[in-house]
């Protein structure tokens, strides 16, 4: 029973620094995949003198990540319906090149400014358009939410990494008296702290196979079953194989830096 | 012979020097020899058997212990001399959490031996002291004079070097400390052990030769 309490007690913070964790993996591709899909719906249409390639492009802002020509044989063909072949000429010389921009990464509203003042800047550039205009306050509700979310992560974290000390400190108590013992017989250190360790990892692995049942039972049984369109088509932003090997590395690594608090700690003192 | 522990001018302390215990202090033991410290209580004797394990730094003097310089060692070097001495503790510290089978041959494991040979060890040593029936038990269910056997036995496991003991037979009746008394002679005697034993009351019969040093104020002065 009190096995069972020491390791519930030692199991609830690192579960709760793992959830943490993992919440913010989750969000940060829901974040990614939004902005995506909002770098996709917007497009900005560039109209210049003469042609004008990607590299030039890229060269006058680097966040722009593409450029489709639209071809003129289509404009030409509706304006130049019965024309002579002469005029037609004459059309092509005086009409405009047409490219459609696509961005490199999420842009916020200001960078987005300061891009089309780029592109304007430039002799060949005739005029710039942009289409997409639910982009900026969207976003910034977004990047709020984000934002508090991150705070409450790290505020969590902070509250169980507290709670993970103190429980290891009770151990450090319950261990203290055998690895004193064993370090005046000339035990090393790994064999001093050898079951903490063992104990420890242990704990970590439990913990890490909560959260990654947890969320693999919201990815199969919840989201992908649900019936809404948001939830199914998003469900493998909930879990990836690769979460469970970051959740599992960031417990160890909590879990010895506690085990080797309690082995320094109980180190025996000169009296 | 070789000095197995050679103290000069030694001066032991606690409190960063502000509570001197032994001051000055010149002595030796030499391998294979037996010694006997008496004193009142709270000269010092506890304190000097610290010293000898490295628990306790000198604050003053040189304190040599199986070549070693004890004012000056590393950690790692201190944790190989410490496999080469058996300690008996005046309050046991046995490990409750293990069982009496399992304290006993704490220093064979920490030598690398494998569970078997610290099984048969282990069975060989309780049946020294005559414990064989609580190897299962653990030391919290045993009474103070038990515990104090099965502290003997750890500390006679891997045949050790040096053997410091700080009152062995305080809890015994006269049969088990003639016991206690007979194992030690015998380390001593066969293995050419050194012992160092915290008494208040040396043993009449005694079939070896030993040497008596005596704590008072502050001296460790030999009593011929
Ligand atoms: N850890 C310590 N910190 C400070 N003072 C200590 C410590 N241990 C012992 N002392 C003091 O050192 C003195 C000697 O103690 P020590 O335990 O060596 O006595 P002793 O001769 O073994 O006595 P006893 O026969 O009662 O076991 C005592 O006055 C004691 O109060
Ligand atoms: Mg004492």
């Amino acid at each position: 029973m009190k096995f069972i309490k020491d390791h519930i007690m030692f199991i609830l913070p690192l579960v709760a620094i793992l959830l943490g964790i993992e919440f913010f993996l989750v969000f940060d591709r829901m974040t990614a995949s939004y902005e995506q899909r909002l770098r996709e719906g917007y497009s900005m249409l560039v109209v210049s003198n003469e042609p004008i390639s990607l590299q030039e492009l890229q060269s006058i802002n680097k966040n722009i990540g593409q450029s489709i020509k639209i071809e003129r044989d289509e404009i030409l063909k509706e304006i130049s319906l019965g024309q002579k072949q002469e005029d037609i000429k004459e059309i092509l010389n005086v009409l405009p090149n047409f490219y459609t921009i696509k961005l490199a990464k999420y842009l916020d509203t200001s960078s987005l400014d300061e891009l089309q003042k780029d592109l304007m800047a430039n002799k060949k550039i005739k005029r710039v358009e942009t289409f997409g205009n639910s982009y900026s306050s969207n976003y910034k509700l977004f990047s709020f939410i984000k934002f508090i979310l991150k705070v409450f992560i790290v505020f969590m974290s902070v509250v169980s990494l507290f709670l993970v000390i103190k429980q290891m400190e009770v151990w450090g108590y319950v261990h203290k008296e055998r690895m004193q013992v064993m370090e005046i017989f000339g035990a090393p250190i790994m064999l001093r702290s050898g079951v903490l360790f063992k104990v420890a990892i242990a704990d970590a692995l439990i913990a890490t196979s909560i959260i990654v049942s947890l969320f693999l039972y919201f990815r199969y049984q919840i989201a992908e079953i649900s019936g809404v369109d948001v939830l199914m088509n998003n469900s493998q932003l909930l879990f990836q194989p690769n979460d469970a090997v970051t959740l599992l590395l960031c417990a160890i690594i909590i879990v010895v830096i506690s085990v080797y608090m309690v082995v320094f700690s109980s180190r025996e003192k000169e009296a | 012979m070789a000095n197995v522990i050679k103290a000069t001018d030694l001066t032991l302390a606690y409190n960063r020097g502000k509570n001197e215990i032994i001051k000055n202090a010149n002595f030796s033991v030499k391998k294979g020899e037996f010694v006997f410290i008496t004193g009142p209580s709270g000269s010092g004797k506890s304190t000097l058997l610290k010293s000898f394990y490295g628990h306790l730094k000198p604050a003053g003097g040189s304190l040599m212990v199986g070549g070693l310089d004890l004012t000056e060692v590393s950690t790692s070097k201190l944790q190989e001399l410490r496999t080469h001495i058996g300690i008996v503790f005046q309050d046991y510290k046995l490990i409750n959490e293990w069982t009496v089978a399992k304290n006993v041959v704490l220093p064979l494991m920490i030598a690398g031996y494998s569970l078997d040979v610290q099984h048969t060890q282990a069975q060989r040593l309780l049946r020294h002291v005559k414990l064989t029936e609580y190897a299962n038990k653990h030391p919290f269910e045993l009474s103070g004079g038990e515990q104090q056997r099965v502290g003997i036995a750890r500390a006679l496991a891997k045949n050790p070097m040096l053997i410091l003991a700080d009152e062995p037979t305080g809890n015994l009746d006269e049969y088990s400390s003639n016991v206690i008394w007979d194992l030690m002679e015998n380390a001593c005697g066969q293995l050419e052990t050194t012992v160092v034993v915290v008494t208040h009351r040396i043993p009449t019969i005694f079939s070896l030769p030993y040497r008596h040093f005596i704590i008072e104020n502050k001296g460790v002065y030999e009593v011929h």
